[in-house]
């Protein structure tokens, strides 16, 4: 048994699995960049391996179903200090039983990870309502903070709907951003200053917002924790109306 | 600048009593110009009542010469008048969509002089925002009663979702409230919007590249409340109208009571909130769930039960039909059970192929144990513990009938 470190990528991770089966049990998988290694633990450096990543991505959908492969992914995106092991524990009991295994709705593990998977899902349609752009004059930029990692998820989005624009998403908690351009968009490390000085077309439209924002809502039917439940706060912060 | 600050203010304040701004059931990729349309809805923002905002909802104009008595724009209201030229709708839409602040547009307006001219200029503002500046987002337009047909055929090319709100259930309440409208004039643009959808969908079968007529389809509203129209002519008006016009979608919207008149209620009645929810209950029964109206209510009481939610109401009116045995009925038969939706009874149904659903799984498929136990067995026991009565159960469900139940069930589409 060995502890395997990856290199934070979902091909790292799923290469991992494969070593799992193909060379060494894992005795756990973890980011490189944060183990502790203990001397009493063996532990191995994984080099993340195309080929071995993609027989373990063919084999989960085949094997086990594309539902499986979707839940995986989603784990790995999700925020969980031990997703690695999740999708460890998962990807061993789908390969022994196979397409049922997301039916097994009583066993814990599978629970969890379903309520995981849904989470990650749910934040990132989430996220497709909540995004605020500012045009900066150049490209329109928006800062987020969401729980998961979910920035990979809105690209198709966004960057079909804003096919002739230019746009950053930034997620300030993980220091990376969506950059579109004319529909092509990928995902980069980012860290730049984000305070533009804010154009009077920009301001215009952002006291038309407000304002409407303010209108819209019903006085005899205030319901703030309504209000909350749908958008909790925690996401207000990046918020043009609140 | 300020001025538009306050025709949008104007607009968007006499709009926002429409509560039919969902956005969705309509796939549409953008085609190189600005926007598309998901089949779910989105939620771009929640107003401070708890209500979704996706669409932009805004009047053209509030100036109206008809004279509603239960409308804030009736013509002998003293209010403060605007409207906007299609050129500021289309700017404003598509400057509010790049910031994506909104999934689109919901356009309505009040009659300035009469429909035809008034529905001129909302298809101006369409024509703008499609052709112009290619805008591919989500459009629903308000239909006003009696526009004439060649203009709304022209208007559902370009627009997602049309509507014509029935508002009152009756010609004798239209009579009394809304004097210039007609029960057939609101009826007939809704069963022509349904006969070109129709038409519609026939030809884009047989040739290629025919554009969508309303492809969202068409939806209505009611005001609940202002009139003296009981739940039981509600529910079956609404049934009528998904049966003949397959509309996608009725909203039930209680009246603010805004206005002193003395047909309505007193300003400063509350509004029938709870009445309002339990008829969006009820209406999902009717959509989802395969109940008739008569069976939710009938004649001999006919408003909903404001305490109970209308499917444990039909439940304990019908203990005879109960406990069920979940390993063994059908699927239209456990979404009569209360605790168990949609989903969940999909759920047991795709468990029970491989083995029998137990009482300790039902909770983590998501059913609500506490108010379904009473009404089935599982494996054949019965878990309820207590005599089947439907007072008894009542009882044990809801010990303070009476304690402030919170209003969760908003317009989800
Ligand atoms: S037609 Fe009636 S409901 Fe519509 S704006 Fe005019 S007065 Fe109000």
């Amino acid at each position: 048994m060995v502890d395997y470190l990856y290199d934070g990528s979902f091909e790292g991770l799923l290469t991992c699995v494969y070593l799992h089966y193909y060379e060494e049990p894992a005795s756990g998988v973890f980011l490189e960049s944060q183990y502790q290694s203990d001397l009493l633990r063996p532990y191995k450096c994984v080099v993340t391996s195309l080929t071995c990543s993609d027989k373990v991505y063919f084999a989960i959908r085949k094997k086990i179903s594309p539902l499986a492969l979707q839940n995986t992914y989603y784990l790995y995106l999700s925020n969980h200090i031990h997703k690695e092991m999740l999708v460890l524990e998962y990807l061993k009991k789908g390969f022994k039983i196979g397409i049922s295994i997301d039916d097994q709705h009583a066993d814990p593990l599978i629970h969890d990870i379903h309520i995981l998977s849904k989470k990650v899902l749910a934040e990132s349609h989430r996220f497709l309502g909540l995004i605020r752009f500012t045009d900066t004059g150049v490209f329109l930029y928006s800062a987020i903070q969401p729980d998961h990692n979910i920035l990979i998820l809105l690209g198709d989005h966004f960057s079909d709907r804003l096919k002739n624009e230019k746009f950053i998403i930034h997620d300030q908690r993980r220091s990376k951003a969506l950059i579109s351009s004319d529909g092509i968009w990928y995902i980069t490390d980012f860290d730049s200053k984000t305070d533009f000085p804010l154009q009077k077309k920009e301001e215009y439209y952002r006291s038309l917002w407000k304002n409407y924002y303010n209108h819209i809502g019903i006085g005899e039917r205030k319901n703030p924790k309504l209000q909350a439940q749908y958008m909790p706060r925690r996401y207000w912060k990046n918020l043009t109306e609140i | 600048m300020n001025q538009a600050l306050e025709k949008l203010r104007i607009l968007a304040d006499a709009a926002k009593y429409d509560v039919s701004c969902a956005s969705s059931g309509l796939e549409r990729k953008n085609s190189n110009g600005i926007g598309n349309s998901k089949s779910f809805g989105i939620c771009h923002s929640w107003a401070s009542d708890g209500r979704c905002i996706s669409l932009l909802k805004i009047l053209l104009t509030n100036k109206c010469v008809y004279n509603c008595v239960y409308c804030v724009n009736r013509c002998s209201a003293e209010t403060k008048r605007a409207s906007l030229e299609p050129e500021e709708i289309a700017q404003i839409t598509i400057e509010f969509y790049r910031r994506n602040y909104i999934e689109g547009l919901f356009l309505s307006s009040a009659v300035e002089i009469n429909p035809d001219t008034t529905m001129e200029k909302m298809l101006k503002s369409l024509q703008l925002l499609r052709e112009t500046y290619s805008f591919n987002g989500y459009i629903h337009a308000k239909i006003i009663p009696g526009t004439s047909s060649g203009l709304i055929n022209k208007i559902g090319i370009l627009a997602d979702r049309i509507s014509v709100n029935i508002e009152l259930p009756s010609e004798s309440s239209l009579q009394l409230l809304a004097p210039q409208k007609k029960l057939s004039a609101i009826l007939s643009p809704m069963d022509h919007i349904h006969n070109k959808i129709n038409e519609n969908n026939d030809l884009r079968k047989k040739f290629k590249g025919i554009d969508k007529f309303a492809g969202a389809g068409q939806s209505t509203q009611m005001i609940i409340g202002a009139s003296k129209e009981n739940d039981y002519l509600i529910l079956n008006a609404a049934q009528q109208m998904y049966h003949k016009f397959h509309l996608k979608r009725v909203y039930y919207s209680a009246y603010m009571p805004v206005v002193s008149s003395s047909l309505l209620p007193v300003p400063s009645s509350p509004p029938p909130l709870k009445r309002e929810n339990r008829l969006y209950q009820a209406d999902w029964l009717l959509r989802f769930y395969f109940f008739k109206a008569d069976e939710l209510i009938d004649l001999s009481s006919p408003f909903l039960d404001l305490d109970l939610d209308p499917k444990m109401s039909w439940a304990l009116r019908n203990m005879h039909q109960f406990p069920i045995e979940i390993n063994r009925v059908s699927y239209e038969e456990l979404l009569r059970v209360p605790g168990i939706g949609v989903r969940s009874a999909y759920k047991i149904v795709a468990q029970r192929r491989r083995a029998a659903v137990k009482y300790e799984h039902l909770a983590k498929m998501g059913i609500v144990v506490k108010r379904a136990k009473y009404f089935i067995t599982c494996c054949g026991k019965y878990y309820g513990k207590i005599s089947l009565k439907p007072e008894t159960i009542k009882n044990a469900l809801f010990p303070e009938i009476n304690a402030e139940q919170q209003l969760t069930f908003w317009d989800r589409n």
